[in-house]
């Protein structure tokens, strides 16, 4: 069943997250929103972080190339990352059809310090999108 | 991807941009200039179109290209290599004219600035009129475009992409970005002349047999970009801050040999 993006929250950077409670800590799960992934058109590459590496809100942790032009991925919590979905750089085409579930890209351990106010939540996040037209 | 928020945080005019005399430098000095400018343009929202040549024959590697692809290509074996930052294939830099633009993004956009590469190359179309040359972009060429994933030959004259601009059948313009959270970097060439460094790719000059010169070609360009961007373009120099970070940029990345063969 695929995640549901109504429950998920959002960077203004078009990056979503699905927070989940699993062993005691909260992982992050984080991808790109199908709205973004409409904009940026086929993406031919995309570099992935290595596992372990420490992000911060805001934080550069990836990078994607479409049409010959290279954006960065920004991180939406802070955090470890503890998996990386090694196999999407390989089916970039099944991204589009499949953002939320298929179209993960990395799972971070939430730190404690995180916080998720500037982030956006569904209804807030469609709006900009509306008005970004 | 990026930031969407404009407007409060960005101080300057983005109707009013600034246009850096052209300059001839070396690969990692071109390639340091075009991403000090880039940092600085995001940090001000004001645009930023410069011209420039190149001190020596480079072959510019696109940003995921590998550095072991250059084994396919002969002619540019053995001559200067730089990693750009931006996407596409690898570029012949020799006997061409190459400009760059940095413009603050718009609120909400994500990935590539098309706009920006059809306003553009339209300007750089509508000004080599001016001498002649009729120059029109894929798109309207009438064949049929490769899938983007499909697009994957060594060099980026060798591939077709919508706004690339076509004379004769051949490509002579092709351009490609880099973005941050608040704007875009776009650099592209535009072949004057045939390099021997590349013969498979024929200059504007060897198509149609006309002299075109970097110093009648700006201006004409300059004027069209004025009107397709509505951007006043006023004279300006590179700032000691920018000159500063484009050294360290130069001297961490573009200069150095693990960042040309990160890949």
């Amino acid at each position: 069943m695929s995640r549901d993006e109504s429950k998920l929250l959002y960077a203004e950077s078009h990056e979503w997250v699905d927070l989940v409670e699993e062993d005691g800590k909260t992982v992050g799960t984080i991808g790109l929103s199908g709205f973004a992934l409409e904009q940026l058109n086929d993406l031919v590459y995309m570099e992935l972080p290595e596992l372990g590496r420490e992000l911060t809100v805001g934080e550069e942790f990836g990078e994607v190339e479409s049409v010959k032009a290279v954006s960065p991925l920004y991180s939406p919590v802070s955090g470890k990352v503890i998996a990386v979905h090694e196999e999407l750089p390989e089916n970039l085409e099944k991204l589009n059809d499949d953002p939320y579930e298929f179209g993960w890209i990395v799972k971070v351990e939430i730190s404690e310090a995180n916080t998720v106010e500037s982030l956006l939540d569904h209804a807030a996040y469609q709006k900009q999108c509306a008005e970004a037209g | 991807m990026m930031n969407t928020r404009t407007g409060s945080g960005i101080p300057g005019d983005p109707r009013v941009g600034r246009l850096i005399s052209i300059a001839t430098a070396g690969a990692a000095e071109n390639m340091a200039t075009d991403q000090a400018i880039l940092d600085s343009v995001t940090q001000s929202g004001v645009p930023v179109l410069r011209f420039y040549q190149w001190g020596e024959p480079t072959l510019s590697l696109g940003y995921f290209q590998r550095v072991a692809a250059r084994s396919c290509h002969a002619h540019s074996d053995g001559i200067r290599c730089v990693r750009r930052t931006t996407g596409g294939g690898a570029i012949v830099h020799d006997r061409e004219l190459t400009y760059s633009v940095s413009m603050p993004v718009p609120a909400g956009q994500a990935g590539p600035r098309s706009v920006l590469y059809q306003q553009t190359h339209q300007a750089i179309a509508e000004a080599l009129a001016c001498f002649g040359v009729h120059a029109v972009p894929f798109r309207l060429t009438g064949v049929d475009p490769r899938p983007e994933t499909q697009n994957s030959q060594f060099l980026c004259f060798q591939r077709r992409t919508a706004e690339d601009l076509i004379v004769s059948g051949y490509k002579v313009l092709g351009s490609a970005q880099r973005k941050s959270r608040t704007a875009v970097l776009q650099h592209g060439s535009l072949l004057l002349t045939t390099s021997r460094h590349a013969p498979q790719l024929p200059g504007i000059s060897d198509l149609l047999s006309v002299q075109l010169t970097a110093d009648a070609l700006i201006p004409k360009i300059v004027g069209v970009l004025s009107e397709k961007l509505g951007v006043d373009w006023k004279e300006d120099n590179l700032s000691i801050g920018e000159k500063r970070h484009a050294l360290q940029i130069s001297s961490d990345r573009f200069d150095a040999s693990h960042w040309t063969s990160r890949r």
